[in-house]
This record gives C-alpha cells, sequence and structure tokens, in this order.
C-alpha cells in the first residue's frame, strides 16, 4: 500500500469514529439526570423500595429480573459469575445459604441477614450503572458480580 | 470470624486496593476502533510525520516569571509544605491505627490507594514533580541528619539509578493489588511505616537524593510531571514548554525501564484481575499465590515485549543494546499513564468521594463532622457510564499516540539518517501493548 492510500483512510476511519462517538452519547439521555438524586440508601431491611428507574417503564421489564443462589458446603451455584442487567430494571435476589452468614451487595449497599434454610429476598431496581459483587460478608465468597448497564 | 473486620476480605475480592465497584466492560465498537485507530497512528508517524528532529531540547522553553521561581525553589516553601504533608500522613496512619475497623469507614485505606496514589497522576500532570517538593519523608531526613551524621553512601548512590525505585513501587503495587489484608487499616499502617522507616533509613546512609531515586511514590510523581507543561531548563531555571519536549528531557537513567514496566505490567495486571476470565480461571483461588504469579507474569510479559522491542530495532540501526530499553522508557510513560488513567479514573472520581466523607471524622468519634461531610453518601451516579468509556478509550488512544510520536523523535535524534522501517518493532510492541490494554477494557 502506497502512502497515499493511508493518508486517504486516515480521515474516514476518525470521521466513522466521531459518528459512533455522536451515535453512543446520544442513546441514554437520563443518564445525567439519574445523577443529581442521593445514590446507595444504605438499607437493612430485606426489601428494598421498588422504586421504578424514571425513564425506563419497559413493561416486559417492570415485571423484573429473578435472580437465585444457593450456597452448600461453599460452594456457590445459581447465576453466579457475571450477570448482566439492564440498567432500570427490577432485580429480584434470592440467596439460600447452609450456614448463618450476611449478604452484601456492594455499591447499592444492600444487606440481609441470612439463616440457614431460609431463603432471603433482596429486591431493588438497578439503578447505579457499573459492576458490583454481591458476597457473603462473613465468609467473603463471592456470589455474583451484578453487571448493570 | 469477627464481623468487624470482615470488610477485608470483602473488599478485596474487587480488582484494586479499594473500591464498590468497577467499570462495565468496553463496548465491543469503542475497543474496536480505538485500536484501529492505534494501529493506524503507529505507521503513519512512521511514514509520514516528520523526518528530522523537531522538539525542543533540555534548552527550550519559555521562562515563568522570577517571583514565581523564587517560590518554588525557596526551601521554607519546600519545608512548610513537607511539613503540612507530614502532619497529614501522620493523621492517616494514626486514623489507621485508632479510626474505625472497618475498612469502609476507615479514612486510611481510601486516602492511600485512591486519593493519594490515584490522585497524584492528576497532580503530577498539572504540576510537575509535587512529590518531590512535598514529600514529608524528606522533611523527616533532614530533621534526623545531626543524629545520624554524614551520608556515607552518598558516593554510591548515582551507580543504583532507579532501580530502588522500582523496588519500591514493586512493593507498594504488590500490596495494592495481591495480599488479601490490604483494606484492613491496620495493614495500611503497618505499611506505610515500614516504608517511611525504611525510605528515611536509606536517605540517611545515602544522602537527601535517595529520595529522587528510591522513593517510588516520588520517582512516580517526576516520570509524570515530564508530561506536564512544566520544567526545567538546564540552567535550572523553570519554564513553560511542551509536555512532548520536556518528556524527552526525562534522563535514561539506570533502571528507568525497570520502573515504567512495573507501573505498566501492574496496571495491566488490575485490567487482568477484572475479567471473568481471571476470576474464574488462574485467579479463581484469588489468594497471595495466584496473585503474585499473575503480577509477576504481566511485568514480565511486557517487559519482555519491551525488551525485544527496544533491542530489535536497536539492532536494525546498529545502537549499542545494552542502553537501548532505558532510552526509549520515557517514550512507553504516555502509554502507562494511558493505562493508568482509563483504569482509575472512575475510582477516584466515584470511590473517591469516601475519603472526604471520612476525612470529617477520622477517628468515628460520636457527632464529630469538621467539614460537614461525614453524613453524605458516595454518589456513584456522579459520572455517567458513557462518559467513563471515552476517556478510558481516550486515554489509551491519547497515551499511545504520543508513546510512538515520542520514540519517534527520540529514534531521529539517535540516528537521523537511519530508515523508519529501524523504529518499526519498537512501533509495533507499543500497538500490542495498546491493544491489549483495550482488550483488557473490554474483558476479552
Amino acid at each position: 500500500m502506497t502512502g497515499r492510500a493511508r493518508l486517504l483512510r486516515l480521515p474516514a476511519v476518525l470521521g466513522m469514529a466521531a459518528v459512533l462517538a455522536a451515535g453512543c452519547a446520544g442513546t441514554d439521555p437520563d443518564d445525567g439526570g439519574s445523577a443529581a438524586g442521593g445514590s446507595t440508601a444504605p438499607s437493612a431491611a430485606a426489601a428494598a423500595a421498588p422504586a421504578e428507574h424514571a425513564g425506563h417503564e419497559d413493561p416486559e421489564r417492570a415485571a423484573g429480573r429473578a435472580l437465585a443462589v444457593d450456597v452448600s458446603g461453599g460452594r456457590v451455584t445459581g447465576d453466579t459469575g457475571r450477570v448482566p442487567v439492564e440498567l432500570g430494571e427490577r432485580v429480584t435476589l434470592t440467596v439460600t445459604v447452609d450456614a448463618a452468614d450476611e449478604l452484601h451487595l456492594h455499591g447499592y449497599d444492600l444487606t440481609a441477614e441470612l439463616v440457614p434454610g431460609e431463603p432471603a429476598v433482596v429486591t431493588f431496581p438497578a439503578d447505579i450503572p457499573g459492576v458490583f459483587e454481591a458476597e457473603l460478608h462473613d465468609a467473603g465468597t463471592v456470589l455474583l458480580s451484578l453487571q448493570v448497564g | 470470624m469477627d464481623p468487624s473486620i470482615v470488610d477485608g476480605p470483602a473488599a478485596d475480592l474487587l480488582a484494586h486496593g479499594v473500591g464498590s465497584r468497577t467499570d462495565l466492560p468496553l463496548p465491543l465498537g469503542l475497543a474496536l476502533y480505538g485500536a484501529g485507530a492505534a494501529i493506524l497512528v503507529g505507521f503513519v508517524v512512521l511514514l509520514l510525520f516528520w523526518r528530522t528532529p523537531k522538539l525542543g531540547d533540555g534548552r527550550s522553553g519559555r521562562p515563568l516569571p522570577e517571583r514565581l521561581q523564587r517560590a518554588a525553589d525557596s526551601a521554607a516553601v519546600r519545608r512548610g509544605l513537607q511539613a503540612v504533608a507530614l502532619a497529614i500522613a501522620v493523621l492517616v496512619v494514626v486514623a489507621a491505627l485508632a479510626g474505625p475497623e472497618e475498612t469502609s469507614r476507615n479514612l486510611a485505606p481510601w486516602a492511600l490507594y485512591v486519593t493519594f496514589w490515584v490522585g497524584l497522576v492528576p497532580a503530577s500532570l498539572l504540576l510537575g514533580p509535587v512529590w518531590r517538593v512535598l514529600n514529608p519523608l524528606r522533611l523527616v531526613a533532614r530533621l534526623l541528619r545531626p543524629l545520624a551524621g554524614a551520608p556515607r553512601g552518598a558516593g554510591r548512590l548515582p551507580a543504583l539509578g532507579l532501580w530502588p525505585a522500582a523496588v519500591a513501587l514493586l512493593a507498594f503495587v504488590w500490596l495494592e493489588l495481591v495480599p488479601a489484608g490490604r483494606t484492613d487499616p491496620d495493614v495500611v499502617a503497618g505499611w506505610l511505616i515500614g516504608y517511611a522507616a525504611v525510605q528515611v533509613g536509606a536517605a540517611l546512609w545515602f544522602g537527601e537524593e535517595w529520595f529522587a531515586a528510591g522513593d517510588g511514590f516520588e520517582v512516580y510523581s517526576t516520570l509524570l510531571g515530564r508530561l506536564s507543561a512544566l520544567g526545567r531548563r538546564d540552567d535550572g531555571r523553570l519554564v513553560l514548554r511542551s509536555p512532548l519536549a520536556n518528556a524527552l528531557t526525562t534522563p535514561a537513567l539506570p533502571g528507568l525501564a525497570a520502573v515504567v514496566l512495573v507501573l505498566l505490567g501492574s496496571t495491566a495486571f488490575d485490567g487482568l484481575t477484572r475479567t471473568a476470565w481471571w476470576q474464574s480461571g488462574p485467579g479463581a483461588a484469588d489468594d497471595v499465590g495466584s496473585g503474585t504469579f499473575g503480577l509477576a507474569a504481566s511485568i514480565a510479559l511486557v517487559g519482555l515485549l519491551y525488551l525485544a522491542g527496544t533491542r530489535l530495532s536497536g539492532r536494525l540501526g546498529g545502537l549499542p543494546l545494552g542502553s537501548q530499553p532505558r532510552r526509549f522508557a520515557a517514550t512507553v510513560v504516555p502509554i502507562a499513564l494511558g493505562y493508568t488513567v482509563a483504569h482509575y479514573f472512575s475510582l477516584l472520581a466515584l470511590d473517591g468521594q469516601t475519603t472526604w466523607i471520612l476525612a470529617s471524622n477520622p477517628f468515628g468519634l460520636a457527632g464529630v463532622d469538621l467539614f460537614g461531610t461525614y453524613g453524605n453518601a458516595v454518589d456513584l451516579r456522579a459520572v455517567p457510564p458513557d462518559l467513563i468509556a471515552y476517556v478510558q478509550v481516550g486515554a489509551v488512544v491519547t497515551g499511545h499516540v504520543v508513546g510512538v510520536l515520542l520514540a519517534h523523535e527520540r529514534a531521529l535524534r539517535l540516528a537521523p539518517r537511519a530508515p523508519a522501517s529501524d523504529q518499526l518493532p519498537l512501533v509495533v510492541v507499543m500497538v500490542l501493548f495498546t491493544v491489549g490494554g483495550l482488550g483488557l477494557l473490554f474483558g476479552f
């Protein structure tokens, strides 16, 4: 390839990158708005307020996303690993353990007492974008990484 | 387990020292455009940019007003600033030992890993080698000097180059990225006290110039400061000059390449630990063994690539190979910086808020709220994810472009008549670094 051909391609690629940038920037206009609200309300309750994220009134999503993990003998089964959910989706996380512990979802700062054999249910709107770990506070075991956005 | 220290193992599962979140994976499109731009720029620079050295050298720059120079060089100003920094450092260590035991409520881990370590980057880029001016350990060494007598090892210091700083930085990034207890306030306090003792001890033996060679934080800040617009002319005059020209005035001391590769490799390892591949594969055990191995392997990999690229370029150009890696090390600093911004920008902007909240009440006493921030909650939505993604790609690609430009200029200065193809091996390695960095942000 000649130097001239490379020269010609540079602006084309940069132009495409600019178009892409503009397109992406416009896709999520309500992100800035959600920043105005206070963020994590530390909640010791098992159920957070079922507030719907403004601007995400998709009826299909209103039903929410049900995630369940079981911990038995230190092994985690169910919805483990990296779990993607949509921004604004309502998430119901059910955790069943075989040893008393405490559930902690980082970032959202949600906690719940875990009693052996009794499923604990935490419901919250996934309204903070990012990747957050849910873990057993005492054992330090990671249950899942919630990928919001 | 004592419930009061459970935040240690909890928080350490995150990739970096502390933090409540990690970034979303980079969108595929952005990652690809970034990689494409990086590759294209590499070759465009080689073939189409300037063919003779163009940037200013150590004599270039626009002098700053005399008054500013006098203030910056004033011993009294420096001692005063160092005294303030020392007071803050002592407060952080005492807070680590006597403050709340939970990581999430203790000032020290946030102040060290987020505000200081990450904050040193924008501070140095803006103001130059700030930690050289503020370094509280310089003041401590100066105060202890009468007790210790003359520095007996001063003559041997130049031979060490920057190798001691590479070791110091390795000790810090290992603490930051590997051991399970790294977020425990006690561990933070112990490490800081140990670091200060070793550094002050070495400074008493080698003299105060030790800090410019052996204090990892000072060397890091000085290196980043070379990418600021503030520099010193060869005659010591404080000047404003292009960051590109400034970067190329970095002295190619022995060990410079090691410092840069520790920085680059450790940030790569931090990115690696955030990928699902690492978390469910080699790093699944999440213990000191796998972490140490991963950190060592990351530094070794970027090191081998870099050595191969610089030596091959040197061989093509018939240059002496031994000093080749350190001659180009300053040109890799922008690439390491691009990674660092990409990985830690959101940490400083979001989890960094914690430091200012906890600073209102460092000892967790009832009713204390010095700055009226103690009741605030961290706003994890302060920076939208789109912006984080653009900053990440922008930083990595900008770092790459600047790195390639600097390497090109350096090569022209070393061998003005050499064909551009001599530079190809190093450019290819830089492209690999950048595409690898974007891949880590994308999460592979």
